[in-house]
């Protein structure tokens, strides 16, 4: 079978498999075992046993189930309340006022949660009603949550930049710290537009509250000083290099557990409760990272990758136009599948045409993780969207076009990478080693 | 019998809630030795360089016993990730139709992938495969970890065929209803 043609049938047998409602897992292992099987006299049975567990036993991917705890821990203490409560008295003077509360708010727990849907039901549970309740534009409280939940895929420490780094062995540390930039970028974005939208839009501002004393921020601030102190220790550590990630996750987790306590939210239940969340999340993401370590081999025997590198540069396509071609690609991708996914899937066949078009796989990271926030708020499946949909009650599409805006403020950070790539790049080359 | 079958998958997911455990006690233990390192080399001291043996190695291998073992659990509580976006819109009867595909088809990857697991581990024990660490470990031992949780998926999937086919619904359908689809 000529490789033009194996492709074009292992990628209809993928969409087939994924659709038909195979899990994801069992459908990169299957469509790994057809090509493998077509091309290759390989020993099938045996790569597939050596390939998964080397790609399950592995100290950098420790870090997930771990940061995915500590998440898990702190969804379950009084956050919600704290971050809203500590930052509104800060937020009164700013254009937009309590909307940004939506933002900031969500930028915080998005560092602890690493889930964009987590994020967008921690924040919006409490500040929510809220907003509705002091007569909030609804449109713009339902779009800050649904775009800024999705910071939890950027800011690190970021689940899928863990398996982004596993499944390209790029190292994780470096992920991490590249995410910084572009992460308060965003949060500065997002702001930025309700700004302008609430300077141009006079009419749909909430009646105003009184002047906020200093020492109620002040008290606000106290609310705010252990998360934050939290995600900072956890993010210098790694940046100075005085830990790697999973040591940071493993403090982390100890951390988290000590402030749950000191609020008196850690009672048996919730640790039960929080352990069980993590073991089924990092079991569920461990076994789509050893489908998908699978997949890559076994398209590494049918030579696909290779085909397609060296189809992309005899297009002799500029990296933009590379780029601009696959952001369209992802968001069409991520219409049906959820990120991670989308990320195995691409690491798996993608990435050689993108290192032969000369693109840095760690910016490549941090790019592809904007897109996939792009396609958690674009229908029909959008992650966030279900969320929003669930908490208001409104039907998908109106999330969809109050989520909008957020979208094209992606677009524009997905420009600005591009147009300064130093932005993912530069902090990364600043680490201790 | 099938209160045997649901604990089999509850041990195995809370064995693999105990090995994040490990996991997490192994680092905190070499990162504690680590910080008294520290303090004794800020009062001028030399650092004695306290090292829990190969604990990344042991941090590696819990890992993987954790995601394994906890497969089946997983299964049923809905929490591996799929496209439901086509499968809500059949008809009741196809959609019956295809959760009986999706279940066989795990069940052959999965009874696939445990029969070569095994097999993995028959050589490792039979060339006496040895971890390249500080402390070595026998290989078959972690790995047999791996093969087992893939037994108890296969288990689980077979479980669930067999209730499909007398008619019932699948289990981890009504987990994915009651936490409205996906986590993620």
């Amino acid at each position: 079978m000529s490789t033009a043609l194996l492709t074009i049938v292992l990628l209809v047998a993928m969409f087939a498999l994924l659709g038909s409602g195979l899990w994801v897992a069992f459908a990169l292992l299957g469509v790994g075992m057809l090509g493998m099987g077509v091309a290759t006299q390989a020993p099938l049975g045996q790569v597939l046993a050596t390939t998964s567990w080397g790609a399950s036993n592995s100290w950098a991917l420790a870090a997930l189930p771990l940061f995915i705890w500590m998440g898990e821990i702190l969804f379950r203490s009084r956050l919600s309340e704290d971050l809203f409560a500590g930052l509104s008295p800060w937020m009164n003077r700013l254009p937009g006022k309590l909307l940004h509360v939506n933002i900031l708010g969500c930028g915080i727990f998005a560092a602890v949660s690493g889930s964009s849907a987590a994020t967008a039901a921690t924040i919006g549970k409490m500040s929510m009603p809220e907003l509705l309740r002091r007569g909030y534009d609804r449109r713009l409280a339902i779009g800050t949550l649904a775009g800024s939940g999705t910071l939890g895929l950027l800011i690190p420490p970021s689940i899928i930049l863990i398996v982004y780094g596993v499944a390209t062995e790029e190292s994780i540390a470096r992920l991490f710290i590249a995410g910084i930039v572009p992460g308060i970028m965003l949060v500065v974005l997002f702001m930025g537009y309700v700004v302008v939208w609430a300077l141009l839009s006079p009419g749909k501002q909430p009646r105003d509250e009184g002047v906020v004393r200093w020492g109620e921020r002040i008290r606000g601030l106290k609310r705010l000083a252990p998360v934050v102190l939290l995600i900072t220790g956890v993010i210098a550590s790694i940046y100075l290099g005085i830990a790697s990630p999973t040591d940071a996750a493993a403090v982390g987790v100890l951390l988290a557990l000590v402030l749950s306590w000191f609020s008196g939210t850690l009672s048996k239940a919730n640790l039960v409760d929080s352990l069980m969340g993590a073991t089924r999340t990092s079991c569920m993401i461990a076994f789509i990272l050893a489908g998908a370590a699978f997949l890559t081999v076994a398209m590494g025997f049918t030579g696909i990758p290779r085909h397609l590198a060296e189809w992309i540069v005899t297009l002799q396509l500029s990296p933009t136009m590379l780029i601009v071609a696959l952001t369209f690609f992802f968001v069409l991708l991520g219409c049906f599948l959820d990120g991670i996914s989308v990320v195995v899937l691409t690491t798996s066949v993608i990435l050689p045409m993108v290192e032969a078009a000369g693109i840095d796989r760690i910016w490549f990271g941090i790019y592809i993780v904007i897109v996939v926030e792009m396609a958690q708020i674009t229908p029909p499946v959008g992650f966030n969207l279900f969320v929003l949909q669930g908490m208001t009650g409104d039907n998908i599409l109106t999330v969809a076009r109050a989520a909008l805006p957020f979208f094209f403020v992606l677009v524009i950070a997905v420009v600005l990478i591009m147009i300064f790539p130093q932005l993912a790049t530069w902090l990364p080359t600043k680490m201790s080693s | 019998m099938r209160t045997a079958l649901d604990r089999l998958y509850a041990a195995s997911g809370a064995l693999g809630a105990a090995f994040i455990v490990a996991i997490c006690l192994i680092v905190l233990a070499q990162v504690g030795c680590n910080a008294i390192d520290a303090v004794i080399q800020l009062f001028g001291g030399e650092a004695i360089g306290l090292v829990i043996p190969s604990y990344a190695e042991f941090a590696g291998f819990f890992l993987a016993a954790a995601s394994f073992l906890a497969l089946a659990y997983t299964l049923r509580a809905g929490a591996h990730i799929r496209v439901l976006l086509v499968l809500q819109r059949l008809p009741a009867g196809v959609q019956r139709a295809a959760e009986l595909w999706c279940v066989s088809a795990a069940l052959s990857v999965s009874a696939y992938f445990t029969w070569y697991a095994w097999k993995l581990v028959a050589e490792s024990f039979a060339y006496n495969d040895m971890s390249p660490g500080i402390v070595p470990v026998a290989l078959w031992i972690p790995q047999a970890a791996m093969a087992l949780g893939l037994s108890v998926l296969a288990i689980a999937l077979l479980d669930e065929l067999l209730s499909l086919l007398r008619g019932r619904p699948a289990r981890y359908a009504q987990s994915e209803a009651a936490s409205g689809g996906h986590g993620e």
